[in-house]
C-alpha cells in the first residue's frame, strides 16, 4: 500500500524544524542568501522543503500561516513519464525517486511537474536535477521521514494514504474552521502529500488550478503507440533497405550480362 | 610447474587495455541500463531520538522553538541548529510559554524574549540578537556621549567568560573595562534598582494603607520577561502589576532628564547602553511608550534606552579588544547616578527585590530602624520555586510576601490570584529560575545552566550585601537617591516621578488562546 503524509497547516508554528531535518538527513548545504523558511524562501536545489511566512486575514483579522513544501509525491508523476531516462520512478510505497547516475539532463522533468518541484544546479560543472525524496531509503525501513518525525506540534501524519484520507476528512467534517478540501486528494490525479486548511488554499500560494485528472494520461493517449510506431517504422524501413539492395543487385547482375 | 611458468605470463600494454576497456563498458552498461540504483538523498544524519524503527512512535524530546526573525531579543542560526530539542525542553517546561496557547497561532510568535534557551542550546545556534556593532559605532561617533549602566547581576556573570570561578565577583574590574572600551561615564543599575524600592515601595504602601485603590497582591514589574507573560497568558490580573519601570528603564529616563540637565548635556547626543544579565530587556528597551525623556524634552525620537547589550556579548567586546578583565585594576562608578546600595545590588537574585522592598517599607511604615531579621531574610532566599514569609509590621499588622522565580512556578500563584485566594500582599515575579544573576544574558558556564552555578552567583551577592555597613544596605539611605529627589523629582509617586518612573501595561491576551490549565 502506498504510503502519504498529512500536512494540517493550522498546526504549524513555522519553526522550521522540518527544513533543518531534511537538510541533515539529506546533507544539504544552507545558504544564508536563500532561506528555507520565512517571508519569502527558496525551494531549490539545496532547499528541498520549505516553510512560508503568510499573513492572510481570517473573519476580518489579521492571522499568520505557515506553509510546508516540498515534492507532494503524485500518485502517476508527471515528471516520471516524462523522463525517458527512467531517472524519475515512483515506488509502491509512495515516494517518487530521483536516480542521479540515470538523468541525462533534459530538464523536461522540470517542464512537467504542475507543482514546480524538480530543481536543476546551476551554479554545478555537471548538474543534476534534484528534489525531496520522501526520506525514501527511511520509508522503506518503516520510517517516518525526517521532516514528520521532528516536528514539535505534530504537523505532519505519516501513514497509508487511505488512512490519512479518512482521517483528513474526518477532521475537516467534524471541526467548521477547517476549508472544506483536501489538497492533494485528487489534484494531478492524486498525491501522497495531502494537506489540510482552515485558510481557503489559494490565499496560502497552492496552485488550485491544477488538473485533477493525472497528468501523464494526456500524453499516454499517442504515446501509447510509440513501440508500435518505432517498429513498424523500423520494419518498413529494413522492408524498404532489403528491396533496395536486392533491387541494385539484380540491376547490377542483368548490367554484366549487358556487352560493352 | 610448466603450467605454473605459463600462469605467470608477463600482463602486456595491449592485454591491460584490453582488460580495464572492457571492464569499464561492462561497468558504464551496468550503470546505464540501471542495475546499479543510488537514490539521491539519505546520506546524512539525524540525531538519535528521531531514529526510530516504526513509523510514527512520538519522540520525547524534539524539534525546536519558533524565532520570530524580527525579534530584538534571540536569533538562531540554522546552520548550527542540531535539533536537540533543548529550546523546546526549557521554553515548555520550564518557562510554560511554548505549547500553553492553542493552535493555530493568531498573529504573533509568542516569546517573553527571556532568552532561556540561549542558556540551553548546546551549540549555541541561538544567540542574543547582536547590538555590539551599534555600540561600537556610537562609541566612535565624536558627535555622541555614550553613557553605560551596569545590571547588579552583570558583576557576579563577566568574571566567568574570562575563566574565574562562577559567582567572582568583578565590580571594579568590569567598570574599568567599560572605561577601556571608550564608554563617556559609567553608571551603575543598583542606583535606580534603589530607586525601583522608593516608587515601587510607596506603591505598595498606599495599596495597604487603602491610598491607592489598586488592587493587592502587588506584583513586581522589573522582569520583562516576566511582565510580558503575564500580558500574554494572564492579562487580567495586569492592575495587580506594579505601575513602576524596570531599574533600567528608570535609568534611562532619569539619564535623559536629570542627568543631561544637570550637567547641561543635550539629551540627543546621549546613547544611552546598558549592560543587563538579560535578553527580554533588548525587547524592553524598544517599548514604543519607553521615550519618557523624549516626552520630557517634546522630541518623540528620543528613546530612554538605545542598546542593550548582554554580558556575554560586553564580554565579546573586551575580548576583541584584548583587555585582560581579571587583572584589570578596580575602579569605582561615575558620580551622580553611579552609587547602589546593598538592597539594590541583591535585585539580581530571587527574593531580593522583595527582601530590598520590605527593608525600605518597615522604615517607611513604622519609621522605626529595620530589624537585622531584614537584613538577612532566610525564608525568601535560596533556589525554591515558591517562597513565602510572613512579617510582623508594628501598627500595619502581618504582610505576607512571596517569591516565585521561573515561569512554570508563577502558574499555580497567578491561578490563585485569580481565583481570589490568594493570602499574599506582594509577590516578586522573576521570570529566569534564579533571578536575574541566571538571566539570558549571562554566560554560559554550564550548559544547561545548573543550580551550583546559580547558588554560587547568589552566594557571592548576598555575601557583598552583608559585608557592607548598616547604612549602605537600605535603598532610602542612597544619598544620589535622595539628591535626585530633593533637586528634582521632589518625592516618591510624585507627578514628574510618574511620568518618567511609571507605566502602563499592554494587553496580550488577543495575540494567544491560552490552553485551559488542568
Amino acid at each position: 500500500m502506498s504510503k502519504g503524509v498529512l500536512v494540517d497547516l493550522t498546526k504549524c508554528v513555522g519553526c522550521g524544524s522540518c527544513t533543518v531535518a531534511c537538510k541533515l538527513w539529506n546533507k544539504r548545504e544552507f545558504d544564508k542568501d536563500s532561506p528555507a523558511v520565512g517571508l519569502n524562501p527558496q525551494l531549490d536545489d539545496q532547499n528541498w522543503t520549505t516553510v512560508s511566512f503568510n499573513e492572510v486575514q481570517k473573519d476580518g483579522q489579521p492571522v499568520w500561516r505557515f506553509v510546508k513544501q516540498q515534492c507532494l509525491h503524485c500518485e502517476h508523476p508527471a515528471c516520471a513519464s516524462a523522463c525517458f531516462a527512467k531517472a524519475f520512478q515512483k515506488t509502491p510505497e509512495g515516494p517518487v525517486i530521483y536516480y542521479p547516475h540515470l538523468c541525462v539532463g533534459c530538464r523536461y522533468c522540470m517542464l512537467a511537474c504542475p507543482f514546480d518541484i524538480p530543481k536543476f544546479e546551476w551554479d554545478k560543472s555537471f548538474p543534476l536535477v534534484t528534489k525531496c525524496q520522501m526520506c525514501s531509503t527511511k520509508v522503506a525501513e518503516g520510517q517516518a521521514p525526517a521532516c514528520v518525525s521532528v516536528c514539535p506540534t505534530d504537523v505532519m501524519t505519516f501513514g497509508e494514504r487511505d488512512e490519512l484520507l479518512a482521517l483528513a476528512k474526518k477532521t475537516i467534517d467534524s471541526d467548521n474552521r477547517y476549508v472544506k478540501h483536501i489538497y492533494g486528494e485528487n489534484e494531478a490525479g492524486g498525491t501522497n502529500w495531502i494537506y489540510i486548511s482552515d485558510i481557503p488554499f489559494e490565499e496560502l500560494g497552492f496552485r488550485t488550478d491544477v488538473t485533477t485528472r493525472p497528468i501523464p494520461e494526456y500524453s499516454h493517449d499517442f504515446l501509447k503507440y510509440t513501440p508500435a510506431v518505432a517498429i513498424s517504422w523500423g520494419a518498413l524501413l529494413t522492408g524498404l533497405y532489403a528491396y533496395t539492395k536486392r533491387r541494385n543487385k539484380i540491376a547490377k547482375e542483368e548490367n554484366k550480362d549487358v556487352p560493352m | 610447474m610448466d603450467k605454473q611458468k605459463g600462469l605467470n605470463k608477463e600482463m602486456t600494454r595491449r592485454g591491460f587495455l584490453k582488460l580495464f576497456g572492457g571492464l569499464g563498458l561492462v561497468g558504464a552498461t551496468a550503470t546505464l541500463s540501471g542495475c546499479s540504483k543510488e537514490p539521491m538523498g539519505g546520506e546524512g544524519w539525524m540525531p538519535q531520538q528521531y531514529q526510530v524503527a516504526a513509523s510514527n512512535y512520538p519522540t520525547q524530546v524534539r524539534g525546536r522553538i519558533p524565532i520570530d526573525p524580527m525579534s530584538p531579543s534571540i536569533m538562531r542560526d540554522d546552520e548550527k541548529c542540531i535539533l536537540c530539542g533543548q529550546c523546546l525542553e526549557v521554553c515548555q517546561n520550564v518557562q510554560t510559554v511554548f505549547g500553553y496557547y492553542e493552535l493555530p497561532v493568531v498573529n504573533d510568535t509568542i516569546c517573553v524574549n527571556c532568552g532561556q534557551c540561549t542558556l540551553w542550546c548546546p551549540t549555541a545556534a541561538i544567540t542574543e540578537k547582536d547590538d555590539t556593532q551599534r555600540v561600537l559605532d556610537a562609541i566612535e561617533d565624536p558627535e555622541k556621549i555614550v553613557i553605560v549602566q551596569t545590571a547588579p547581576a552583570t558583576r557576579v556573570g563577566l568574571g566567568e567568560e574570562f575563566g574565574l570561578p562562577a559567582g567572582t565577583w568583578v565590580e571594579g574590574q568590569q567598570v574599568a573595562a567599560l572605561k577601556q572600551l571608550g564608554f563617556d561615564k559609567v553608571f551603575d543599575t543598583n542606583f535606580t534598582a534603589d530607586l525601583t524600592i522608593m516608587e515601587e515601595g510607596t506603591e505598595l504602601i498606599n495599596r495597604i494603607t487603602g491610598k491607592s485603590d489598586a488592587p493587592l497582591p502587588q506584583f513586581t514589574s522589573c522582569s520583562p520577561g516576566w511582565v510580558k507573560f503575564c500580558e500574554y497568558y494572564y492579562p487580567d490580573l495586569l492592575p495587580n502589576m506594579s505601575s513602576a519601570k524596570s531599574p533600567q528603564q528608570m535609568f534611562g529616563a532619569v539619564l535623559k532628564t536629570y542627568y543631561a540637565k544637570k550637567m547641561n548635556i543635550d539629551p540627543e547626543k546621549i546613547f544611552s547602553v546598558s549592560i543587563m544579565p538579560c535578553t527580554a530587556k533588548k525587547f524592553e528597551c524598544q517599548r514604543p511608550e519607553f521615550n519618557s525623556a523624549g516626552k520630557y524634552w517634546n522630541k518623540e525620537e528620543i528613546r530612554d534606552v538605545d542598546a542593550v547589550l548582554t554580558v556575554r556579548e560586553l564580554a565579546r567586546m573586551i575580548k576583541a579588544k584584548g583587555i585582560d578583565l581579571p587583572n584589570l585594576p578596580e575602579e569605582k562608578y561615575d558620580p551622580v547616578l553611579g552609587e547602589g546600595s546593598g538592597a539594590g545590588l541583591i535585585f539580581g537574585n530571587t527574593g531580593g527585590v522583595m527582601e530590598a522592598a520590605v527593608r525600605t517599607a518597615y522604615f517607611v511604615l513604622t519609621e522605626q530602624d529595620v530589624p537585622d531579621l531584614l537584613f538577612d531574610l532566610k525564608p525568601i532566599r535560596g533556589l525554591d520555586g515558591i517562597k513565602e514569609a510572613a512579617l510582623d509590621v508594628p501598627g500595619v499588622g502581618t504582610i505576607k510576601v512571596a517569591v516565585v522565580h521561573g515561569l512554570s512556578n508563577a502558574r499555580p500563584i497567578l491561578e490563585a490570584v485569580r481565583r481570589g485566594e490568594s493570602p499574599y500582599h506582594f509577590i516578586e515575579f522573576m521570570c529566569c529560575p534564579g533571578g536575574c544573576i541566571a538571566g539570558g544574558g549571562q554566560p554560559r558556564t554550564a550548559l544547561p545552566p545548573s543550580d551550583e552555578v546559580r547558588a554560587a552567583r547568589i552566594a557571592t551577592m548576598y555575601g557583598k550585601d552583608a559585608s557592607y555597613n548598616r547604612e549602605h544596605r537600605l535603598s532610602h539611605e542612597n544619598s544620589e537617591v535622595l539628591t535626585l529627589y530633593n533637586d528634582f523629582l521632589e518625592h516618591p509617586i510624585s507627578h514628574l516621578a510618574h511620568e518618567l518612573l511609571h507605566t502602563t501595561y499592554t494587553d496580550r491576551g488577543n495575540k494567544l488562546k491560552a490552553k485551559k490549565l488542568s
